[in-house]
C-alpha cells in the first residue's frame, strides 16, 4: 500500500470498551473532547478531528500536523498536557512508533516520511471470533432468522397466526432468553418476590446458568479452587449478600480447626483493601453455593435448552421468541415480560493475530486466552519454549501465574509479555488516581469499588449519554488485582530474567521458516523495527458484546430500530427497561455485557448483575406484573430466613 | 461500603435512634450497674449530631481514595475518632454540653464501645437483609 507524506496510522485501545481502532489519518489532525471546539480547517487544509471521551482531555487537546519533512505534535494549552513516550511536551516533532497519551487515551504514531508503505491494520469489527461452544451444544444446521414462519416478519406478530404454524407453542408470563448468570439472577429476584416456578422459563443452551462463566474461567486458566475477581458479597445465590463468601469460608475453616485460615478471612474482609488484600472467593465455592440456589428456586423446572432465533411483539401487548429445541425444529414461547442477558457473544482478538491465524490456519502457536489452549502449557512443560503475552489486564496475571507454575515442571520457558506503552501513571478521576506498579495498573475490580453502589453509581446513573461515555473513560481502562504473590511473581521473573516486558506497537505478525510466528514491532525512539520470535502468542485482550456480532440481538435492533447507546450496546433506561420495546402491560428488559456503556458501569459483574435484575424486577413490580410484590422490611427478612433454611421462597 | 452523603446519613440517623437508643435506654436505667441517668441519651443525641457533621469530611477524605470506597477497618478509625472527640471536648476543652453535667470518661467508653459496636454488627448484616437495596445506594434505606 503506498501513502503520501503526512499520513498517519493512529492506533489505539479504546478505554471504554477496549476495542482496537486503527484509523489511517492525513495531517493535520485534531484530537479533542468536543467535535465543534476543534478548527475544521487550518491554512486551507482540512483538519481530520478526533473525539476522545474523557473529562481528562481537553476540548481542544493537541494537533498533529506535517511541518518541513517532520510530523509536530502541539498541545493546545490543554488542562493536562500532551505526553510523548512519557514525557510532557508542549510541542516536538515524532517519530514513527512514538507514542502519545491524552488522558487515558495512549495513541501509538506510525508512519513513513517518505510516503512509503504503511502496514495495514484490519478493522476493529472483522477482529473477533465466536466463544467456542462444547460439543453437546454445537449446532451445525442452525435455522437463519429467514427460513422462521412469515409470520414472524410482521411488526407485531398476530398470536393466532402463530398458533396457525402448528408449531409447539408456550404461554408464560416471565421469559429469560440465555438462561446464564444473567438470567438466573433476574430470575432468582422475580421467585424471592413472589413469581411461582410455573410462571417463568429460561431458554438457553446449558442447564447450568454459570456453565459459560466456567468455561470461560477454565480456559482462562482459573481452576476451582483458584480465586475469582469477585467481591465476598457479590452472592449470585443470595440477594441480600450475606452471609458472604468470606465469612461462609471462614467458618468453613473454623469447623475444621483452621482458625489462623478463618481469622486472616475476616482480617481481609474488615481491612481490604487499603490495610489487607481484597478478599475474593473460590471459583468452586461460586459454583457449588449456586448449584444450590438453583435447586431452591426450581431452576431445573424453568430451565429448556433451546437456541432463540428471533424475537418480536405480539398484537395482544406481549412477545414472541422463536427458538430451535433441537436440530431443525422450531417452537414458540409467548411471554408477557422477556429479559435479554446473552452475555458475550464474542471473543476480541488483537487484528494483527487473526490474520496470523487466518493466514497459515495455524491455530495452536496463536491463541486467545479465553479458549481452550491448555496444549500450550502440555507443550511448554514438555520441551520449555518462549510465549508472547499480549494485554495486561486480570487475564494475563493469571497466565503467567500458570506459566510460572509450568515452570517448575520445566524451568526452559520464558516470557515475553508485549505491552504497547510503559505506563509510568495510573488514571486520574477527581482528586484520586490509580496505582501502578511494573506497568500494571491496580485496582480490586474491573471498576472503582463505588460504581457497584456508592458514589460513582449515583453520578454515572444521572449523567447523560456523553458523560457517560467520559465518565467510563476515567475509570475504565485495563487493570489488574493488587495480589501480592502476583506483585512477587513478576518481580521475581523480571530479577531472574525469565519474564520480560517488551514496548512497542505490532506491525505485522508473520510464520518464519520453522512456522513459528514471529511478531514485528516498532519500538519507540531509534531502534525502529525489531524482530521477535516465539513458540507461543497468547492473546488476553478480553471479550467482545457488541450487539452487532450477536444474530439474535442484530435482528432485534434491526426489525425495531432500536437505539444504541454511544458504546454500541443496546439503550436501556435506569431501570434496565428496553423502552423502545415497551408493548402495552409487556415490559422487555436487559442485563449483563449487552447492555454496556449505559446507566450502570459494571453490568457484568454478579453484583452489578443483582443490581440491575432489582432495577428490573422493581420495574415490574411497579407495573403490577402478576404474582409480584415489592420485597422489604420484615417480608425480605423472612425470605432471608427461608433462604438460610434452605427452604423454596 | 462504599457510602453516600445521604447514605451516611440516613444510616447514622436509623442505627443511633433504634439499635443505640435499645442499649443507651439500658444505660439510662441502670441495667449495666450504673446508676440511673439521663446523661446516655443527651450524649447519644450528642453523637448523632457531631457524627453528621463528621460524615461530611468522610466523604470528603473519600474522593481521595480511586475506590471511592470505606472500608470497615475505616468506620472503626472514624468511630474512635468521634468518641475520642468529645472525651477531649469535655477533658481537654473543658466544654460541658447541655444535659452531661453528670460527665464519667470510664462509663462514657463503656456505653459509647457497646452502642457503636452494635451499632457495626447490625450494618454488617440485619441492614442487608431487612432493606436489599440498602448496598446499593450507598446506606440509603428511605
Amino acid at each position: 500500500m503506498s501513502t503520501i507524506p503526512g499520513q498517519i496510522r493512529l492506533s489505539w485501545q479504546d478505554p471504554v470498551t477496549g476495542e482496537q481502532k486503527n484509523p489511517l489519518l492525513t495531517c493535520p489532525i485534531a484530537f479533542g473532547r468536543e467535535f465543534a471546539r476543534m478548527p475544521a480547517d487550518l491554512q486551507g487544509q482540512r483538519v481530520a478531528r478526533i473525539v476522545l471521551n474523557s473529562s481528562q482531555v481537553s476540548r481542544y487537546h493537541t494537533l498533529i500536523e506535517w511541518v518541513q519533512g517532520h510530523i509536530q505534535v502541539t498541545d493546545q494549552n490543554s488542562s493536562n498536557g500532551t505526553w510523548v513516550n512519557g514525557v510532557l511536551q508542549p510541542s516536538c516533532n515524532v517519530s514513527s512508533g512514538d507514542l502519545i497519551k491524552i488522558g487515558p487515551y495512549e495513541i501509538a504514531l506510525m508512519f513513513t516520511l517518505d510516503g512509503r508503505g504503511l502496514p495495514t491494520a484490519e478493522a476493529s469489527e472483522q477482529s473477533i471470533i465466536q466463544v467456542p461452544e462444547p460439543e453437546a451444544a454445537a449446532e451445525p444446521d442452525a435455522t437463519p432468522v429467514n427460513v422462521l414462519p412469515p409470520a414472524f416478519q410482521a411488526h407485531q406478530v398476530g398470536v393466532q397466526d402463530l398458533y396457525a404454524t402448528q408449531l409447539p407453542i408456550e404461554e408464560i408470563d416471565y421469559l429469560a432468553v440465555g438462561a446464564g448468570l444473567g438470567s438466573f439472577i433476574w430470575v432468582n429476584f422475580l421467585r424471592i418476590f413472589g413469581a411461582a416456578p410455573q410462571q417463568i422459563r429460561a431458554l438457553g443452551i446449558a442447564d447450568r446458568p454459570y456453565a459459560r462463566y466456567q468455561r470461560l474461567c477454565l480456559n482462562s486458566q482459573i481452576p476451582p479452587h483458584e480465586r475469582l475477581r469477585s467481591n465476598s458479597d457479590s452472592c449470585p445465590d443470595n440477594i441480600w449478600g450475606w452471609p458472604g463468601y468470606a465469612l461462609r469460608e471462614a467458618w468453613h475453616e473454623f469447623n475444621k480447626g483452621k482458625t489462623k485460615a478463618a481469622w486472616h478471612y475476616l482480617w481481609q474482609v474488615f481491612a481490604e483493601p487499603t490495610f489487607a488484600q481484597t478478599y475474593t472467593p473460590r471459583a468452586g465455592n461460586v459454583f457449588a453455593s449456586i448449584d444450590r440456589e438453583a435447586v431452591r428456586i426450581g431452576w431445573p423446572q424453568i430451565y429448556r435448552f433451546g437456541r432463540v432465533r428471533a424475537i418480536r411483539q405480539t398484537n395482544d401487548g406481549r412477545y414472541a421468541i422463536a427458538y430451535s429445541p433441537g436440530r431443525r425444529q422450531t417452537a414458540f414461547v409467548i411471554a408477557r415480560h422477556v429479559h435479554l442477558a446473552t452475555g458475550y457473544p464474542v471473543l476480541q482478538f488483537l487484528p494483527d493475530l487473526k490474520a496470523y491465524r487466518e493466514q497459515t490456519r495455524d491455530f495452536k502457536s496463536v491463541v486467545n486466552a479465553y479458549e481452550d489452549h491448555n496444549h500450550v502449557y502440555e507443550t511448554l512443560e514438555r520441551q520449555g519454549g518462549t510465549v508472547i503475552l499480549r494485554g495486561r489486564g486480570i487475564v494475563a496475571s493469571r497466565i503467567i501465574q500458570r506459566l510460572h507454575e509450568a515452570r517448575h515442571r520445566n524451568p526452559h520457558i520464558s516470557i515475553l509479555h508485549l505491552m504497547r506503552s510503559p505506563k509510568p501513571q495510573g488514571n486520574r478521576f477527581g482528586k484520586a488516581q490509580r496505582l501502578v506498579d511494573n506497568h500494571f495498573e491496580f485496582q480490586p475490580f474491573n471498576w472503582p469499588k463505588a460504581c457497584w453502589g456508592g458514589t460513582l453509581r449515583e453520578v454515572l446513573e444521572q449523567a447523560t449519554p456523553d458523560q457517560r461515555t467520559n465518565l467510563l473513560a476515567d475509570w475504565g481502562g485495563t487493570t489488574t488485582a493488587d495480589r501480592l504473590d502476583w506483585k512477587q511473581l513478576v518481580q521475581t521473573g523480571l530479577d531472574q530474567g525469565w519474564y520480560q516486558i517488551t514496548f512497542g506497537e505490532v506491525t505485522r505478525v508473520v510464520p518464519n521458516a520453522q512456522a513459528r510466528p514471529t511478531t514485528y514491532i516498532q519500538e519507540q525512539g531509534p531502534r525502529g523495527e525489531i524482530q521477535l520470535e516465539a513458540d507461543f502468542i497468547i492473546d488476553a485482550t478480553g471479550l467482545d458484546s457488541k450487539v452487532k456480532t450477536s444474530p439474535l440481538l442484530n435482528d432485534l435492533v434491526t426489525h425495531y430500530n432500536l437505539p444504541l447507546n454511544p458504546a454500541g450496546r443496546l439503550a436501556v433506561t435506569n431501570d434496565f427497561e428496553l423502552l423502545e420495546m415497551r408493548n402495552q402491560q409487556g415490559r422487555m428488559y436487559g442485563a449483563g455485557a449487552i447492555t454496556f456503556g449505559g446507566p450502570y458501569a459494571a453490568v457484568d459483574s454478579f453484583l452489578g448483575l443483582q443490581y440491575t435484575a432489582l432495577q428490573a424486577v422493581d420495574g415490574l413490580v411497579a407495573a403490577r406484573a402478576p404474582n409480584l410484590h415489592r420485597l422489604n422490611g420484615l417480608n425480605s427478612l423472612r425470605q432471608w430466613l427461608k433462604w438460610a433454611q434452605n427452604q423454596a421462597p | 461500603m462504599t457510602p453516600t452523603l445521604l447514605g451516611r446519613w440516613q444510616t447514622r440517623l436509623l442505627l443511633m435512634e433504634t439499635v443505640g437508643l435499645v442499649i443507651t435506654l439500658l444505660f439510662c436505667g441502670g441495667f449495666f450497674g450504673n446508676e440511673e441517668n439521663a446523661i446516655f441519651f443527651w450524649l447519644l443525641q450528642y453523637i448523632v449530631v457531631f457524627g453528621l457533621g463528621w460524615d461530611y469530611l468522610y466523604i470528603q477524605i473519600q474522593n481521595f481514595r480511586w475506590d471511592q470506597d470505606w472500608p470497615a477497618a475505616l468506620q472503626w478509625l472514624a468511630a474512635l475518632w468521634e468518641g475520642l472527640f468529645l472525651i477531649l471536648l469535655r477533658e481537654v476543652a473543658a466544654i460541658e454540653l447541655p444535659g452531661t453535667e453528670d460527665w464519667d470518661s470510664g462509663l462514657f467508653i463503656v456505653h459509647y464501645s457497646f452502642v457503636w459496636i452494635a451499632i457495626f454488627i447490625t450494618s454488617q448484616s440485619l441492614m442487608r437483609l431487612i432493606f436489599p437495596r440498602w448496598r446499593f445506594r450507598g446506606g440509603q434505606w428511605l
